[in-house]
């Protein structure tokens, strides 16, 4: 037993010593990493290889504006973005990520390219969508998502990209706006889509999934 | 001798069917008894490089321990992100990508250390065909903290991973006076490199595994090592609810000592190769708890192999797979000195999975099918057995070999991660030999008897008398998870078939469905 307690020592000390691998890490307490190192080893099991994700519980990232994504990074790291996926999720990943990381995945994802996305809804219910995006729900004096979003939901400065994204991803995040507090930096949000229904949403989601060639 | 044929066609026939029996139960209690002082010193001794190892790991990072599962803590996510609705141990997507890249995603922790533990309450439906219902159903109806779990592992290095379960049974141990003592020792173990190539045109993920039990490996909760109703408590306290019933199984068991080299392609291929042989010299940890001369022991090393296809499409992901093992046995853990006395098995597994995931619904399909052959050693074969026929005549003498298939295949819905509900179908056929029976008519007087040579109690209600092991039946199972670390859960498991009839599977004149039991459980980890 004494011989094999140090034989397991000895083969532990030399597995320790021969296993810090920075440029393949998936580290997440360890600023030394890259963005790109962590983008690849560990955001893409669920936000794909190249940012876009396969399953529509997670979003797209490729493509997204550095400004939106930082913030919500920034968000998960102080828990003040807290809907139920947040949480789940995204809490525990990026609690210790440094500034610098944040910056650098922010800027990583949104040079990725978008992917193009083909609508999966009726045609009628992506026209419904068009033209809650382009005008508004009738009667609601919220503004328009384009007047935002873009003519084409491609995203500025103020606002994130949603052209392409998940349709049951972008659905999800209106009814939290809509009916919660759990994303406080989208408090425009919150007047933005008072007024939808649940009709609405599926046909605003549908529509903005359909902008996948942009 | 006796007594190590029969643990030995126990433990390769717990390989084809159940995970553990009554009448592993029984073999602990005996070696327990009478190894107990070295047991103590050798539990001593893991449990003192498990503290070793985890100080190790302790010193190296500082970090903020949470009241969180071990895993958990070093992701900081929650359980659902790794086990589909929350259900341990079935593996989402995202949950296989962190067990194959070595546990090595998130943060080491301050304490790699969780803990579970379960109460459970099981009843059984009939307890009156039975010569001793104390005996045979030692806890029926009574609540009991049935087993308890502590793990050890999570994230070493950036490529170095570990996995370890050290398991307690409370009932373990029935003393003279009745009364139980409890055993500890290794579960499943695990220690695991992985290395991953992966940018926007290419994914590859390899490792190596060091592991105790074959397919405690693979990523999906069709393996052999991991399709299982959780929890499954100590076989004395549950005779037959669904942990008890048949499951694929590598024939060779558990507490083995293995090797596995393991590659994942772009996420789509997934191949694994590997050798397991006894557990002894430095891997004698991965079978603690154990005396060694109980220890399987496996001649040379013994192939294990695996290959799945898998894709993932929306919220929907699908996995069509195979593996198997061949492994060559002693007859007797104590005396290797004669090759002759090896049993040759062999398992051909197929299995094929399905998940559905997306908040707040989860959907699982799951199906095994394995086929297995056992060749007994020549000692044990073409052997005259001391049972007769109704009319006095010899039966058939012992076969050379048997074969058996299992099926599994079991639906899943849980909702919000919270409420869900299964059902399981099991069916287990095999060859019938008569070395498999354990009641039959006695040559002298023609009556149905446990021990045809002398006045041994009854068996009858885990007899079989009919020398083959069919069994079939269904569970279904409803289950509560009001926070991530406590699930509280009734199962029913109904058979129409029990060891190889529906009706008097024992000769004495119980029945497939006297063994219907309900299974109640709350499930607590920290």
């Amino acid at each position: 037993m004494k011989n094999t307690s140090l034989l397991l020592a000895v083969l532990g000390a030399a597995l320790l010593a021969g296993c810090a691998n920075p440029t393949r890490s998936r580290d997440l307490a360890n600023a030394g990493v890259t963005a790109e190192t962590l983008a690849q080893q560990v955001c893409s099991n669920c936000h794909g290889a190249n940012g876009n994700s396969v399953s529509p519980n997670f979003p797209n990232l490729a493509g997204q504006t550095k400004p939106y994504l930082a913030a919500q990074l920034r968000g998960f790291k102080e828990r003040t973005r807290r809907d139920p996926a947040a949480v789940a999720y995204m809490w525990g990943l990026a609690r210790s990520l440094t500034d610098a990381q944040i910056e650098s995945l922010a800027a990583y994802y949104a040079a990725l390219p978008a992917r193009v996305q083909p609508a999966a809804a009726a045609v009628a219910s992506v026209d419904a969508g068009r033209e809650i995006y382009a005008h508004g729900v009738s009667g609601s004096t919220a503004p328009a998502c384009a007047s935002c979003h873009g003519a084409d939901g491609q995203g500025t400065e103020a606002a994130p990209r949603i052209a392409g994204q998940h349709a049951t991803y972008v659905a999800r995040q209106l009814v939290i706006y809509r009916d919660t507090d759990e994303r406080p930096d989208g408090a425009p949000m919150k007047a933005a889509c008072g007024a939808l229904g649940a009709q609405d949403i599926r046909d605003v989601a549908a529509f903005v999934q359909s902008r996948g060639d942009l | 001798m006796r007594h190590a044929r029969s643990a030995l066609r126990h433990c390769l026939f717990a390989g084809l069917t159940a995970k553990s029996s009554p009448v592993d139960a029984g073999r602990r209690q005996a070696r327990t008894q009478r190894r107990m002082p070295q047991r103590q010193a050798l539990i001593a001794k893991v449990l003192g490089l498990v503290a070793a190892i985890g100080m190790t790991a302790l010193s190296l990072v500082p970090g903020s321990a949470s009241a969180l599962p071990l895993f958990a803590r070093q992701t900081g996510q929650n359980c659902v992100a790794c086990h589909a609705g929350g259900q341990f141990p079935e593996l989402t997507p995202y949950g296989r990508m962190f067990k194959l890249t070595g546990y090595t995603i998130g943060e080491r922790t301050a304490i790699p250390l969780a803990a579970m533990a379960v109460i459970t309450n099981s009843r059984v439906a009939d307890t009156s065909k039975s010569d001793d219902a104390g005996a045979d159903f030692q806890k029926n109806g009574k609540t009991v903290l049935a087993t308890a779990s502590v793990f050890l592992g999570g994230k070493i290095t950036d490529n170095l991973g570990a996995f370890a379960q050290i398991t307690h049974d409370p009932y373990a141990v029935q003393n003279a006076d009745g009364s139980f003592g409890a055993h500890s020792g290794a579960d499943n173990i695990e220690l695991r490199y992985a290395d991953r190539f992966v940018g926007p045109q290419r994914d590859l993920i390899f490792g190596l595994s060091l592991n105790n039990n074959p397919s405690m490996s693979d990523p999906w909760n069709t393996a052999p090592a991991w399709m299982q109703y959780v929890p499954v408590p100590s076989p004395t306290s549950s005779r037959f609810i669904d942990g008890a019933a048949p499951y694929p199984g590598y024939a060779a068991g558990g507490n083995l000592a293995g090797i596995t080299a393991y590659a994942f392609w772009n996420r789509t291929i997934y191949a694994e190769l590997g050798a397991y042989g006894t557990s002894r010299g430095a891997l004698r940890f991965m079978s603690a708890g154990i005396p060694n001369e109980e220890v399987t022991k496996l001649r040379g090393l013994n192939p294990y192999w695996r290959l799945a296809w898998t894709r993932e499409w929306g919220a929907h992901n699908l996995m069509i797979g195979t593996s198997g093992m061949t492994a060559r046995i002693y007859d007797d853990p104590a005396d290797t000195s004669d090759t002759a006395t090896l049993h040759r098995t062999r398992d051909l597994t197929f299995d094929a999975q399905y998940q559905y995931l997306l908040d707040p619904h989860t959907v699982t399909v799951q199906f095994v099918h394995q086929r297995s052959r056992h060749r007994f050693p020549a000692s044990l074969a073409n052997q005259p057995v001391a049972f007769v026929d109704g009319a006095g005549n010899p039966l058939p003498e012992t076969s050379e070999a048997d074969s058996a298939r299992v099926t599994r295949a079991k639906f899943t819905y849980v909702y919000s991660a919270r409420y869900g509900g299964s059902l399981g179908l099991f069916d287990l056929t095999g060859s019938t030999n008569t070395a498999n029976q354990s009641s039959g008519f006695s040559p002298d007087s023609l009556t149905v008897t446990s021990d045809p040579l002398a006045a041994a109690p009854s068996t009858r209600v885990a007899g079989n008398f009919s020398g083959s092991p069919a069994t079939r039946g269904l569970t279904l199972e409803a289950f509560w998870i009001p926070v991530q670390y406590v699930r509280v859960g009734a199962q029913y498991t109904a058979y129409s078939r029990f060891n190889g009839a529906s009706q008097n599977y024992d000769g004495f004149g119980r029945n497939a469905r006297d063994n219907n039991s309900l299974f109640l459980y709350l499930w607590a980890a920290y």
